[in-house]
Formats: C-alpha cells, sequence, structure tokens
C-alpha cells in the first residue's frame, strides 16, 4: 500500500496536491493548476482515487450565484497515509528514483507537508 | 455549451455521471478562451472514455454481424425438408431471445457486472449459442432428408411424426433460452454473483468442455474416433472427463463459497456464500455442455463440407463416399444426444455445488468466517476523516455518493 510502483507519475502529483491541505476540500481547475494536468488527464485520476477508497468527493450545496454546483475533493484518512507513504517512497532512494524517471515513470513529487 | 456537456454526460453510466457533470460545471472558473476550450476538450475525453459509447456501439455491431452469419447460414435449405420450416423458426427465435433477453435481465436485475469476466462470459455464451444455431440446420436436414425418411418409413423404424420434431424444438428453444437466461442473471449486478465465483465456474467449465471435446469430438457419436489419441492413451482423458464432469462442480462451488468474502450477518453471509457455490456450480458444467455441443454440432455441421475434418476425424479410414455419407448420418442421428448434456449437466452441477458450498460454509464456521481475501465483492471501504478527526464537511457542502467500486480495478493508477 502506497508503494511508488503503485501510481504514476501524474498520480503522485495529485495525492501530492491533495496532501498539501488535506482537510480542505478542492476543486477540480485548483488541483490542474497545481498539478500542470489537463482535465482529461485529472479527472481519470480521480476517479480511480475514489474507487480505491483514497479520495472522497462532494458536491457544494450552496454555489455562487450564477454559476453551478461544483464538485470537491480531498483524502480520505486512509488516502492520506497511502498518499504519504508513496510520496515519501517516491522521494527517498535516489538511485531507484532515477530508473524510474529513465523509464518514464519517475516523478519528482512535490514534498509532503 | 454547457447544455452539450450535460447533454453528453448523459451517456455515461450512471456511477460515473457525476464525475462528467463535476468537470463541466468546473469550466465555468476557466478562464475563458483557449484554456476553456482545452478544459472542455478534455471533459469530452472523459466522457468519450467513461460513456462506453464505443464500445456499446461495437458491441451491437458485432453481434449485428454475428446474427445476420448466423441467419445467412441457418436459412437455407430444400423445400420438402420439414427441418428446414423447423431450423427457420429456430434462427428467428433464437435471435430475437438474444436480442431480447438482456434488455429484459437489464430491467429486471441491473447491467452487467462490471470487469472482464462477465463480459467475457455473456460473449462466449452468446457465440455457442449462435455457433449452434448456425450449424443445427445441416445436422437435422440430414436426419430429415426425404430419403432417410423414406427409409425409415418402410422400415418402421426412427421415424418421428412432425408434431414429435416441432415439440423437440420447443423443448430445444426453451432450453437454449434457459441457458441464456442463466449467464445473464448470473452476470448481473443485482444477484451479487462475485467475480471470483465467475472465473472458479467458468473456468471448470471450459476444462471440461476442453476434455470431453478432446476424447470425442463428435460428442456423442458412437462411431467417433480420438484423432488426438490412441489406444490406452484414451482412458485417463475418459477417467478425467468424468471426475470433472462430478467433481468439478463441487470443487468449485466449494471454492466459490469458500472465498467468499462479503458484508452482512453470519447468516446473511452463510446464504450468499451458498448462492456462490451454487453458481459456480452451474457454470462449471453448463459452460462444459455449451462447449462440447456447439464444437460437437459445428463439427458435424462441417463433416460434409471439409473432407480434410472427416480425414482427421477417422484416421487410417478409407473413406469412400458412402462410408463418409453413413459416419455423417450416424454423427448427425446421435447429436440429439446433446439435448440430454444440455438439460442434465447442470442439474449435474446445481446438487454438486451445492453439495461444495455446504462444505464451503461448514469451512467458514470452523474458521469463525474469516475466509481468504480476495474472493467475493469487496466490504464497503470505511469514508473516515482524515487523522485529528477536526474535519467535517464544510457549509454549504453535502456528501456526493461515491462512485462504485469497480471490480478488478488495475493495481496501478
Amino acid at each position: 500500500m502506497g508503494s511508488r510502483s503503485d501510481f504514476s507519475a501524474q498520480t503522485l502529483s495529485v495525492l501530492a496536491a491533495l496532501c498539501a491541505q488535506p482537510l480542505q476540500w478542492q476543486h477540480g481547475y485548483a488541483l490542474a493548476r497545481q498539478t500542470g494536468l489537463k482535465s482529461g488527464t485529472l479527472y481519470p485520476i480521480l476517479i480511480r482515487l475514489a474507487d480505491r477508497g483514497l479520495v472522497e468527493a462532494c458536491w457544494q450545496d450552496e454555489p455562487a450565484p450564477g454559476r453551478p454546483r461544483r464538485h470537491l475533493y480531498r483524502l480520505t484518512a486512509g488516502g492520506l497515509a497511502t498518499a504519504t507513504g508513496a510520496l515519501a517512497a517516491a522521494a527517498r532512494p535516489p538511485g531507484r528514483a532515477g530508473a524510474r524517471a529513465r523509464s518514464g515513470r519517475g516523478v519528482a513529487a512535490p514534498a509532503v507537508p | 455549451m454547457n447544455w452539450l456537456g450535460r447533454a453528453a454526460a448523459r451517456l455515461v453510466p450512471a456511477e460515473r455521471r457525476d464525475w462528467a457533470e463535476a468537470l463541466w460545471a468546473e469550466a465555468d472558473e476557466v478562464p475563458a478562451g483557449l484554456a476553456r476550450l482545452a478544459w472542455r476538450a478534455g471533459g469530452m475525453r472523459l466522457i468519450a472514455r467513461e460513456a462506453l459509447l464505443v464500445r456499446r456501439a461495437g458491441r451491437s455491431l458485432v453481434f449485428a454481424a454475428a446474427a445476420a452469419w448466423t441467419a445467412w447460414a441457418a436459412w437455407p435449405g430444400p423445400a420438402g425438408n420439414i427441418a428446414t420450416a423447423v431450423d427457420r423458426v429456430d434462427v428467428v427465435t433464437v435471435l430475437l431471445v438474444l436480442a431480447g433477453l438482456p434488455l429484459l435481465a437489464r430491467w429486471l436485475i441491473g447491467p452487467a457486472v462490471a470487469g472482464p469476466m462477465a463480459r467475457l462470459l455473456r460473449a462466449g455464451a452468446y457465440a455457442a449459442v449462435l455457433v449452434l444455431t448456425a450449424a443445427k440446420p445441416s445436422v437435422e436436414q440430414v436426419v430429415n432428408a426425404p430419403a432417410v425418411v423414406a427409409r425409415q418409413a418402410a422400415t418402421g423404424r426412427g421415424l418421428q411424426p412432425p408434431a414429435f420434431t416441432w415439440f423437440a424444438e420447443t423443448v430445444f428453444l426453451l432450453i437454449v433460452a434457459g441457458y441464456v437466461a442463466a449467464i445473464l442473471v448470473l452476470t448481473a449486478r443485482r444477484p451479487r454473483v462475485a467475480p471470483a465465483t465467475l472465473a472458479i465456474g467458468a473456468g471448470a467449465g471450459i476444462l471440461l468442455g476442453v476434455v470431453m471435446c478432446t476424447v470425442t469430438p463428435l460428442g456423442l457419436a458412437k462411431d467417433a474416433t480420438e484423432p488426438w489419441l490412441a489406444g490406452s492413451a484414451i482412458d485417463p482423458v475418459v477417467a478425467l472427463a468424468w471426475i470433472l464432469l462430478l467433481g468439478g462442480p463441487l470443487v468449485a462451488g466449494g471454492m466459490a463459497g469458500w472465498r467468499y468474502r462479503g458484508p452482512g450477518s453470519p447468516e446473511q453471509v452463510a446464504n450468499a456464500r451458498t448462492w456462490q457455490g451454487v453458481a459456480a456450480g452451474f457454470l462449471a458444467t453448463g459452460v462444459g455442455a455449451l462447449i462440447v455441443t456447439a464444437a460437437g454440432t459445428g463439427a458435424i455441421a462441417l463433416m460434409p463440407r471439409a473432407s480434410w475434418l472427416l480425414h482427421w476425424l477417422y484416421p487410417g479410414q478409407h473413406l469412400s463416399a458412402a462410408v463418409a455419407y453413413n459416419r455423417e448420418l450416424t454423427a448427425s442421428s446421435n447429436a440429439a444426444g446433446y439435448f440430454l448434456m444440455l438439460l442434465a449437466f447442470p442439474i449435474i452441477g446445481l446438487i454438486q455445488g451445492t453439495l461444495g458450498s455446504s462444505w464451503a460454509l461448514d469451512r467458514g464456521s470452523r474458521d469463525s468466517g474469516s475466509p481468504p481475501a480476495g474472493g467475493g465483492p469487496p466490504a464497503p471501504e470505511p469514508t473516515g476523516d482524515p487523522p485529528g478527526g477536526q474535519a467535517s464537511l464544510p457549509a454549504g457542502t453535502r456528501q456526493a455518493p461515491r462512485a462504485a467500486p469497480r471490480q478488478g480495478a488495475l493495481n496501478r493508477i
């Protein structure tokens, strides 16, 4: 659980963005800006993280006037533990990280707060 | 643009629709211009990916093509042969059953379980039924050929009145409809058959079918030889076929029941385990019977068209035209035995599967209800707050229903 081989580079970046404010609900556009991912990449990742119980989602009940309701996301307790472990593992051994980067799967994951 | 997004989101399955709508709603927050356009393009990509629209359209096209081929193969026949009329009714009914039952099943018991196992099972069952429907007319037109009927009338042996032929056809159609319905039920979401149960049952059934085809490619034809095997090598394979027929569903039922892990009271879990065992037992013999019947009937239908097949089925024999016809007639006459196989095998499977699941129940109670992981549908995931427990839903929000967990999701995300 949470080993580096479980997550792609993009998924790790999403986990890192969610880890940065684990108690806050975040919306998709903010996550896209933090991670640099396009919506077509970000949302499938969020869906799969939610399928695995790592991310929970909710709808805003009181949207801003004239705006549609927004979908909000944050890590579950299990998701936070998994993300912390995965990000730590991704940042840890430089040898393996180098190998991963060369194989295209590596990630320069943002530091876990 | 928003109406387009909302309309497109309707194409996504219900459990995923929230996500498509979420992405589309978020577009209003993205700065207007290229960035918003790119965001919406991503939304369309997500919808296309999740909607399964292409897959659904592809499935419908494949089914339409297979149905057309079946009708093309089954329709022709001599006017004076009763089998021609019977088989035309047969092909129309079977195609209607295959097209209509999934719609009825979806309405009554929900869509197919997510994951490849259910799809493979449904596709395999459909392929077997279509092959059987396409091959059956060739077999029956040989048995009911005017020359054969005239000889039967002269000798008074083997002649069947037309009413019996129509009755037998009705029984056949009911059996086929029963198989299709059973496969649709077992692979639907509401009956809650675990993917592991489907895999165990179907695996045992495929093994049984392959072994039985190996023993006698023409199923129950007495004069068929075993082209793969010679002499005493056949005996262990025959023994294996019997073991798989009687023991396969027993073991499959036991394994499926034992591996099941699901939520609920001990009584609910016990009932669910019994259900898994029964389902696996049925599949272990039902899938085998379908494979043997489709492959055997297909081989018989090919006999007059493929001389290589005749030589392969009867290796080392001099097959003059008369001998070949005799072989073909014998095999075609014996093909009726597949009726019995299609009827008897699932009953054996249901009995053995129930016995196997009772073993699993006994074993499960001794293990104090802790079967190994990986068997049944996953228990509900805890949805706890982050450590510290300070977090709660912010004002103005409500918890959205979580997307249904996907069975067999890839580990790597």
